[in-house]
């Protein structure tokens, strides 16, 4: 039984919260392009939302369009996340690796980012006074999500459920921890070539004479 | 050959020249000396174009106070009477006579002027039965009044005088006799009732409303306007400020549930700051404003007769006025934060407020709607137009009258084209007359494209006229996304109205798709036959 193409595995493990995940393991399924594909769309997602949000609901700084911040909220904090995980729980007797917990959290992401892009579509064609709507779509998105992830990476790393809700508060500690350090590396390097960049300037001014 | 030549460099030249001689008069202009500018949606500053412009100054001199000491002169006080203002703390016009009355503060005097701004009238002091500053001829002085309010009484038909006697603790109402004489009324005192517990009296600002009530603003009472009925008696407080809630005050809210009954006598009470000005429009509404720096909450109020305000944030409007950030000025070193100081309600609603410390006018329609940005203080130059100590504004027509204590002087601002163009736009647009208004706001764009309220203006004449989609653009330009929401619930009826047919047929077409392809699959029929699935 099961015998899906990756797509379908896609499919099957959205639909499927409970035992998609497990069945996914079990098969030794998942695809790696597939969950790039994924990250790529959730930072297109944001891109759009806040570009092509209906007017009425459209509450961001239209002035300045700056991609960084996207893709930090995105690319950068999936890519945290996975590696957050990937520490805790390898310390944690976790059965993960890397690259699967890479392929399952971004399989969970996917409600979240098709109900988007619809709130998105939704917003284009209603009125204030029918936000509802929308608003229902968002948190249903955000809510499926949460749950798929919690599957998922109790399914990745066999978890049970309540050692998975420890690992992912420790997830978000160590995303935090990581960021942290990768500032104050950022700013410590960028001290540095400051340096090196004075340390230049003056040997240039004595050549010069 | 060389003869044509230089004909030729004598031509390009002479054409130069006169050419510099065209550009060099036509950039001869005389600029404002402030620059305008308006907030959009995120509060930005944006640059406009000046609404008003200087008309002129008014000196001491330039209103003949020379009179007042000329013995010969029907006007005639004393032989040292000043010719010149002296710390005039207020300035107040009387639509129903057309004459300005001015607080010469610092001379303890009144000035009573004409529409030119010549002196009509100067009172130092008013005969009457009172006991306060009696001098050896009877008469009663006044002592730095600081506020003079003067209104026709709808009783008697008289024209009375209230003036805030500040250092004399007293407010009084007076009639005039003649030029320099007044007859006293009604005096207000301190209120001898426990419920007034303040150790002072000092009126310094003094209003009437049509049943002669008497509102006085006391300083260092910050309970709200003293009120006082037709007959002189104590009637209450009116209209306090509230205490705006910061970190601080709540902090020391918490503080005081768990703090013994000595540390709570020892903590900073947390008190409203007491307004600065009133000011009370036809419709008996009366506004205050309120100096101190930080006060976004009660900046500018607007009092129905309970004493509530009817322009409240807390219930979910966004009124701002004054300036929106604190503003650095690297020549003075100096952090300027707005400090509104003066309000005025013109007859048409508009409302000028007044910021003491940029020397700004805040001009705003009677919906609270930016209308412009004009005036400033200059520390460095005494440029006409620039403030150093504005104290008092006054509306009259299409003209503003700005009382500089500092400076001694009322500069007059008249409004420019732009100005007149905007406020002919606004009156329509505030009756609700939005189609009438549109040639207005067309004009306004072409002379300020960036003057947001025009585009709503616009696209509400649209969203009048049944022009949706144009509606639409003009909302979004001006980023008006309440009135898009509006817009757009109309340009969907409609777009459904007129699509409702091909709507309804790619409907029915695709139920009935999914109909046929359903019955197929009951049936076991193929149509596109999977060669894979054969492979199996």
């Amino acid at each position: 039984m099961y015998e899906f193409t990756p797509v379908g595995w896609l499919k099957h493990c959205v639909f499927h919260p409970v035992e998609g995940f497990e069945d996914l393991r079990w098969k030794k399924q998942g695809s790696m392009k597939i969950s790039m594909l994924i990250v790529l769309f959730l930072f297109i997602a944001m891109v759009v939302d806040r570009q092509l949000t209906g007017f009425q609901f459209n509450d961001s700084y239209v002035k300045v369009f700056n991609v960084v911040p996207l893709i930090v909220q995105s690319v950068v904090y999936f890519f945290t996340w996975v590696l957050g995980n990937w520490a805790i729980c390898t310390l944690l007797d976790g059965e993960g690796t890397l690259k699967k917990i890479c392929i399952y959290s971004a399989y969970s992401l996917v409600p979240y980012i098709v109900c988007t892009f619809i709130a998105v579509i939704f917003s284009n064609v209603l009125v204030q006074d029918e936000s509802i709507w929308i608003t229902a779509i968002q948190y249903l998105g955000i809510g499926w999500s949460v749950i798929l992830m919690v599957q998922a990476m109790r399914a990745v790393h066999q978890y049970s459920f309540g050692k998975t809700l420890a690992s992912i508060i420790g997830t978000i500690i160590a995303m935090l921890l990581i960021l942290f350090l990768a500032i104050l590396l950022l700013s410590l390097f960028q001290q540095v070539y400051v340096f090196g960049y004075s340390v230049y300037t003056e040997i240039m001014y004595r050549i010069r004479g | 050959m060389s003869r044509n030549k230089i004909s030729l460099k004598r031509m390009i030249s002479a054409a130069l020249a006169a050419g510099l001689a065209l550009t060099m008069t036509v950039t001869a202009f005389a600029d404002e000396p402030y620059t305008a500018y308006n907030y959009d949606y995120w509060d930005d500053a944006i640059p406009s174009q000046s609404a008003y412009r200087v008309e002129k100054t008014v000196t001491g001199a330039d209103m003949g106070l020379d009179r007042l000491s000329d013995p010969s002169d029907p006007l005639y006080i004393s032989d040292d009477a000043p010719a010149k203002l002296s710390d005039a703390k207020d300035l107040f016009y009387d639509q129903d006579n057309d004459t300005f009355w001015v607080c010469d503060s610092g001379n303890n005097r009144i000035l009573r002027l004409d529409t030119d701004l010549k002196v009509t009238g100067c009172y130092t002091g008013f005969t009457g039965s009172t006991e306060i500053s009696v001098g050896e001829d009877g008469k009663s002085t006044f002592l730095n009044p600081n506020g003079i309010y003067v209104k026709k009484s709808i009783f008697d038909d008289k024209l009375y005088v209230y003036i805030a006697d500040t250092d004399n603790s007293r407010a009084v109402k007076c009639t005039v006799e003649s030029g320099t004489e007044m007859t006293l009324v009604q005096e207000y005192t301190k209120p001898d009732t426990k419920l007034y517990d303040s150790e002072t009296f000092n009126p310094s600002k003094i209003l009437a409303d049509k049943a002669e009530n008497i509102y006085v603003v006391c300083k260092s009472v910050n309970t709200g306007s003293v009120q006082f009925n037709k007959d002189g008696e104590f009637q209450g407080f009116y209209g306090a400020n509230r205490v705006e809630v910061t970190a601080a005050v709540i902090a020391q809210k918490l503080w005081r549930k768990i703090a013994s009954n000595e540390q709570i006598s020892a903590m900073t009470r947390n008190v409203p700051v007491e307004y600065a000005n009133f000011d009370i429009d036809a419709d008996g509404f009366i506004y205050t404003v309120t100096e101190a720096a930080n006060t976004t909450t009660d900046a500018v109020k607007k009092l129905n007769p309970a004493g509530y305000n009817i322009w409240d944030n807390a219930v979910g409007d966004e009124y701002s006025f004054g300036d929106v950030a604190s503003e650095y000025d690297s020549t003075t070193n100096k952090t300027y934060k707005c400090r509104l100081t003066d309000i005025c309600v013109s007859d048409n609603g508009t409302i000028n407020v007044l910021d003491y410390e940029n020397g700004r006018v805040f001009q705003y329609d009677k919906l609270c709607n930016l209308l412009c940005i004009f005036g400033t203080k200059n520390s460095t130059s005494d440029q006409a137009g620039s403030f150093l100590g504005p104290n008092a504004i006054e509306a009259r027509g299409n003209e503003v009258y700005i009382l500089d204590g500092t400076k001694n002087d009322i500069t007059v601002y008249t409004e420019t084209t732009f100005g007149n163009v905007v406020h002919r736009a606004v009156l329509l647009y505030d009756e609700g007359r939005y189609s009438d208004a549109r040639a207005d706001w067309e004009e306004v764009i072409k002379r300020d494209g960036g003057y947001a309220m025009a585009y709503v203006g616009l696209g509400k004449a649209c969203l009048n006229d049944g022009e949706y989609m144009k509606a639409l653009d003009y909302f979004k330009t001006a980023y008006d996304q309440d009135d898009y929401d509006k817009a757009f619930k109309y340009a969907r009826e409609e777009w459904l109205r007129d699509n409702f047919t091909v709507i309804m047929i790619v409907i029915i077409v695709l139920i009935a798709l999914l109909i046929v392809k359903a019955v197929l699959k009951k049936k076991g029929i193929k149509l596109i036959k999977r060669k894979k699935k054969e492979g199996n």
